[in-house]
C-alpha cells in the first residue's frame, strides 16, 4: 500500500505506521526470541565457515600422516590439530570444515531443486485450476512414500554416489513445499490485484511469476529453511549407510561411519562429525520454527 | 485409495531395478558351454525378447506368486529372505513403539498441563534435539558407553524377543530408535492437547466438578489422541528410516540392513525385494493406521 492511497494520514499515523511495521518486521521478531537469535547467529557463523572452508581449513582435509593416526584432541603428537586426527592422520578441523562444506551443500542443494519444482507444482495447482486434481494427487502419493525408500531406491537403480543422494534428497523435498506453495498461493488467488492484474491484460506468466511467485516466496522460503533440516539430517543418514558420499570424501554422515570401527580407541573421530550434524539441524530447526511462528500469527501464543 | 499409485511406482521400480542388472539373464541361465543360437532360444523363452511393458506385466504376475527371484550372491529365493528378515524388523519397530509412544504422550501431556512454565520448556528444548539428533549418533552413543562397558550386547540379535537373550540384544536396538520418536509424539500430544482443553466439553466437564486430571487424561487426552495416531502413522516412515540406519549399526537381522547390503554389493533382485516389502509394509501400517483412527473417533467410521 502506497502512502498516495492514504492521502488522510498525517505525518505523525505514517511514522507511528513505520514504527509498528519495523517492530513487527520479522527479522525482529527473531531477535526477541533468544533461542532463535543464536541459533541464526550460529548459521551465519557455519555457513560462512563452510563456504570458506578451502580458505580458511588449517590443512588439506585429505592429506594423511599416518604418524598422527588417531591422535586424541589435545594429543602431544599432534599440537597443531586442535580436534586431533582421524584414523588416516588427517585433521579434523580442516576435515569437518570440508564435511560441513559438503553435508550443507548436498542439503542445500536438493532442498532449492526440490523446492524449486515444489514451488513450481503448488503454485501452477493454484493457478491452473483444472491441474490442482492431478497434481495434488501427484503430490500425496510422493509424501505418503518414506523418504528414505527414495534414497533407496534411487541408489539402488543409478548406484551411489553425491549426484543419486542429491537427486533422492530433491524427490523427498519437493511433496511439502508443492502443499505450502498452493496453500499460500491460494490466498493470493484471491486478491484483487489478481483481477486487475488479468483486466489490464497481463499474460499467465506474467501473472504467476509477478503477481503470485513473488508474493509467495517468503512462506515458501520458510518452508525450505525448515525441510533443509531435515534433508541434511536424511542425507548424512543415507551417507553414513554408505548409499551417498564415498569416502574420502570429507562428508558428515560418511566420517561418522568411518570413525565407528575406532569408537572405543578414538572416540572424536566419529563423535565431532556426529555433534557438528546434530547442532546444525537443530539450529535450522529452532530457527524454522521461529520463522514459521513470526509469519503465522494464529500459532503465536 | 493413495496406496494403489503408490504400490504402482514401487513395482515400477522394483522392475527397473532388475533392468539395470549388469549380466545378462540369459547367458547365465545357458551357462558358459552355451552357443549363441542357445542363448536366444532362451532369451526367448524368458520373454526377454518382449517389449518392455510386456515384460512388466509378466513381472507383476510373478510378484502376485510371490515370486522375486534369486538373491545374486546367495542364490536363495528372495521370498525366502524377506521371510527371514521380516519378524526381526517387525520386532525392532514394536519394541520401539511400546516405550516411546506412551513416553512421548506422558511428556506431551504434562507439557500441556504445565504450560508455559519450566517444565514445558524443558520437554520441548527436548524434543526439538530429539528430532534433530541423527539416528546414529544416539547408536554410537549407547554402543560406546553402555555397549562398551559390557552392559548389554550391541551386536546382532541372539534370539526372539521372549527369551532372555533376545530381550537384552533388542534394548539397545529398541532405544535407539526410540530416541527419535519421543520427541516428535511428545509435542504433538502437547499441540493436541492444548486445543481440545479449550473445548467446550471440557469446560462442561470441569464446571460438572471432574477433578484436573480426570479432565485431562478422560476428557481431553483421547480426543486430542486423534492427530497423535495420525503423527505416529505419518512417522512411520521417519521410523522405518531410523530403522534401516539401526539395524546397520547393531547388525540387526532385519529387512533395513538387508536391503543395504543388497544396494552396496549390487544384488538387484535382493535389493528389489527388499525395497518392495519395506514399501508394501509401510502402506499396511497406514491402512492399520486409518482403522484405528475410525476406533478412536467413531465419527469417521460412520462418515
Amino acid at each position: 500500500m502506497t502512502d498516495a492511497a492514504l492521502p488522510l494520514q498525517s505525518e505523525a499515523d505514517q511514522r507511528a505506521i513505520a514504527a509498528i511495521r519495523r517492530k513487527n518486521a520479522v527479522w525482529r521478531r527473531i531477535l526477541r526470541d533468544p533461542p532463535a537469535a543464536v541459533a541464526a547467529l550460529f548459521l551465519i557463523v557455519i555457513v560462512g565457515s563452510a563456504m570458506l572452508a578451502p580458505w580458511i581449513a588449517p590443512f588439506d582435509p585429505y592429506a594423511s600422516n599416518m604418524r598422527l593416526r588417531l591422535c586424541p584432541i589435545g594429543g602431544a603428537r599432534c599440537p597443531d590439530f586442535l580436534l586431533g586426527a582421524d584414523n588416516q592422520g588427517r585433521d579434523m578441523v580442516s576435515r569437518i570444515l570440508f564435511g560441513l562444506r559438503a553435508t550443507l551443500g548436498i542439503g542445500i542443494a536438493a532442498v532449492l531443486v526440490g523446492g524449486g519444482l515444489g514451488a513450481l507444482i503448488g503454485l501452477s495447482a493454484a493457478y491452473f485450476k483444472r491441474l490442482d486434481q492431478p497434481l495434488m494427487r501427484l503430490v500425496d502419493v510422493l509424501l505418503s512414500f518414506p523418504s528414505i525408500l527414495f534414497g533407496l531406491a534411487i541408489a539402488a537403480v543409478m548406484g551411489t554416489g553425491l549426484f543419486s543422494l542429491v537427486v533422492a534428497l530433491s524427490i523427498a523435498s519437493i511433496p511439502s513445499i508443492a502443499r505450502i506453495a498452493r496453500g499460500a498461493a491460494q490466498s493470493i488467488m484471491q486478491q484483487e490485484y489478481m483481477e486487475a492484474g488479468r483486466a489490464v491484460g497481463l499474460g499467465d506468466g506474467a501473472l504467476i511469476w509477478r503477481y503470485l511467485a513473488l508474493n509467495c516466496w517468503p512462506t515458501i522460503l520458510i518452508y525450505m529453511t525448515l525441510q533443509l533440516g531435515q534433508a541434511i539430517l536424511l542425507g548424512a543418514a543415507l551417507s553414513f549407510l554408505g548409499l551417498g558420499a564415498q569416502p574420502p570424501t570429507a562428508e558428515l554422515g560418511s566420517m561418522a561411519a568411518d570413525g565407528r570401527k575406532f569408537l572405543s580407541i578414538a572416540p572424536h573421530v566419529s563423535t565431532l562429525p556426529c555433534a557438528a550434524i546434530f547442532l546444525v539441524v537443530l539450529a535450522f530447526n529452532v530457527l524454522g520454527d521461529a520463522l514459521r511462528d513470526a509469519l503465522d500469527p494464529k500459532l503465536r501464543q | 485409495m493413495i496406496s494403489l499409485p503408490v504400490l504402482l511406482g514401487v513395482l515400477l521400480i522394483g522392475f527397473l531395478l532388475l533392468q539395470v542388472v549388469p549380466t545378462d539373464p540369459a547367458t547365465v541361465v545357458a551357462g558358459p558351454t552355451a552357443t549363441k543360437a542357445e542363448i536366444d532360444a532362451i532369451r526367448n523363452d524368458l520373454g526377454l525378447n518382449q517389449p518392455l511393458w510386456v515384460q512388466f506385466g509378466r513381472y507383476l504376475g510373478r510378484v502376485f506368486q510371490l515370486d522375486l527371484g534369486r538373491s545374486m550372491i546367495s542364490n536363495r529365493a528372495v521370498v525366502d529372505e524377506i521371510a527371514l528378515t521380516l519378524w526381526p524388523t517387525v520386532e525392532l519397530m514394536l519394541a520401539c513403539l511400546i516405550w516411546a509412544v506412551p513416553l512421548g504422550i506422558t511428556l506431551g501431556t504434562l507439557a500441556a498441563r504445565r504450560r508455559g512454565t519450566l517444565i514445558d520448556r524443558a520437554i520441548m528444548a527436548l524434543s526439538v534435539m530429539g528430532v534433530s539428533v541423527p539416528v546414529f549418533w544416539v547408536g554410537l552413543l549407547l554402543i560406546q558407553y553402555v555397549g562398551g562397558a559390557g552392559l548389554l550386547p550391541f551386536q546382532g540379535r541372539n534370539g526372539p524377543i521372549w527369551t532372555p537373550d533376545g530381550f537384552l540384544s533388542i534394548i539397545l536396538p529398541a532405544v535407539t530408535l526410540g530416541a527419535v520418536f519421543v520427541g516428535p509424539v511428545a509435542r504433538m500430544t502437547r499441540t493436541s492437547l492444548l486445543e481440545t482443553l479449550g473445548a467446550d466439553y471440557v469446560r462442561t466437564a470441569r464446571a460438572k466438578g471432574a477433578s484436573d486430571w480426570r479432565v485431562t487424561v478422560r476428557h481431553a487426552l483421547r480426543n486430542a489422541m486423534i492427530p497423535v495416531v495420525t503423527l505416529v502413522g505419518l512417522q512411520i516412515g521417519f521410523l522405518l528410516g531410523g530403522s534401516i540406519v539401526t539395524e546397520t549399526m547393531f547388525a540387526w537381522p532385519g529387512v533395513g540392513r538387508m536391503a543395504v547390503g543388497a544396494i552396496t554389493s549390487s544384488d538387484f533382485p535382493l535389493a528389489q525385494g527388499a525395497i518392495l516389502i519395506l514399501a508394501v509394509g509401510f502402506m499396511a501400517i497406514n491402512l492399520a493406521v486409518d482403522v484405528l483412527y475410525a476406533y478412536l473417533d467413531p465419527r469417521i467410521a460412520r462418515g
